[in-house]
């Protein structure tokens, strides 16, 4: 008999579905289910289910086995394995220490050690007893913020003046003339007309630029030695 | 001759070294297989051990002629499966995970960005639950067909059933599956 989409039933789709999805149905096979499939809403919806769950359990990784489940065996199997003896084993306790979680930390902590004795004035090309006294270590503390506070507030007011002198040098841009535009129904008319004074600019300039030559004298002896 | 059934005759002759590599190359599939089933970490590390044990003891019965070595392991870790299974039926109260999924396999050619890692980890637990609540002749045959990739004779051979019952457990066993997803809330992506 000839396979066709009117012989063809639901039960036939489910019967054969991985077959379908597999490959294995011959040419007139697949002719009758695709036919039924696409007449058949409740078998339409079956195939595309199940061929989702089955491309997403072909796209599924493998599971990882632990790592020491294959020594396990072995030594279950085997018995254990030799250990390799000479001049390494006598280092062997030293590999935690080549691991570099272990090399971060050792630098870290170098690195607080060095910056702290340097903030307690420890000299290390002539350390002397009277460095370690809490006296010394307080006064070279206390000097280190300090000259940490003058040098910030003295780099704070540099960086204002050069900042006021690149406002006061940098070109105003004169305003275009706006093209004229009749507003839109709703909108207003823009800004307001500005003052006389805001458009006299020659004034503003010879001010600023005597500012300025004021100000480069009282940097200029700032930046000497 | 195939690289497993040379390492076989090594492994015969005394070389422990060949023995080294059969277990090598076999260990995650194994793994995958017993953890696939059981759905425990514990149990599979235990069941992959003694799949090896028996192996080990059993390697001289191996006959290439009735099929790969893959399959001939596979069929052993089925029947242990299943006595297990059996064994423990009484002691399992819930069909639920007992314990974190292990790691998936990383593939650097297939190019995944994190987020679809991420993905695949959370569909591979959620096919691990629904997996669980499958009768295990449906289950096993899935497993054997679409995340082991064993084609039907394989498995017809690591079953010992006809090949009629492979196929049939195969297409009841996807559509099972689909359905338990289906009320999980899964959808295929």
């Amino acid at each position: 008999m000839e396979l066709t989409r009117l012989n063809w039933n639901c039960a036939m789709t489910e019967d054969r579905l991985s077959d379908y999805l597999d490959g294995l149905l011959n040419a007139e096979e697949r002719g009758a289910f695709e036919s039924h499939r696409n007449g058949c809403e409740a078998c339409a919806a079956l195939v595309e289910r199940v061929s989702g769950v089955v491309q997403n359990l072909h796209a599924l990784p493998a599971v990882v086995e632990p790592p020491h489940l294959v020594y396990a065996i072995l030594d279950a199997t085997i018995g254990p394995r030799k250990v390799k003896e000479g001049w390494r084993a006598w280092f062997r306790w030293l590999r935690p220490v080549w691991q570099p979680q272990f090399a971060y930390g050792a630098l870290t902590v170098l690195v607080t050690f060095g910056v702290l004795s340097h903030a307690l004035g420890v000299q290390w090309q002539k350390p002397t007893l009277a460095d370690l006294t809490p006296a010394a270590m307080v006064r070279n503390v206390n000097r280190h913020a300090h000259l940490a506070y003058a040098r910030s507030s003295k780099f704070v007011s540099d960086l204002r003046i050069v900042y006021e002198i690149q406002t006061r040098l940098r070109p105003e841009t004169e305003p275009e003339p706006e093209p004229a535009h009749t507003p839109a129904p709703g909108q207003s008319n823009g800004p307001a007309p500005r003052e006389p004074h805001d458009t006299n600019r020659v004034n503003q300039m010879s001010h600023g630029f005597a500012e300025t030559a004021v100000l480069f004298e009282q940097l200029v002896p700032r930046r000497l030695p | 001759m195939e690289p497993d059934t040379q390492l076989v005759q090594l492994c015969l002759k005394g070389d422990s070294s060949a023995w080294e590599d059969l277990v090598r190359r076999h260990t995650r599939r194994v793994y995958g297989l017993c953890y696939r089933f059981t759905s425990s970490r514990h149990e599979a590390e235990d069941l992959t051990q003694e799949v090896f044990l028996r192996v080990f003891r059993t390697l001289g019965s191996y006959n290439a002629i009735h099929g790969g070595f893959a399959t001939w392991m596979t069929s052993l870790t089925r029947n242990l499966l299943i006595d297990h299974y059996r064994r423990t039926k009484r002691d399992r109260l819930t069909d639920s995970m007992d314990d974190a999924m292990p790691e998936l396999e990383e593939k650097p050619a297939a190019g995944r960005r994190p987020d679809q890692i991420a993905l695949l980890g959370e569909l591979s637990r959620q096919v691990q639950q629904a997996l669980g609540k499958l009768s295990p002749e449906l289950r096993e045959a899935v497993i054997l067909r679409d995340l082991q990739g064993l084609d039907y004779q394989e498995i017809q051979t690591a079953l010992q059933v006809p090949e009629g019952t492979v196929k049939s457990r195969i297409n009841r066993g996807r559509i099972e599956l689909a359905r338990v997803l289906e009320q999980m809330g899964v959808r295929a992506q």
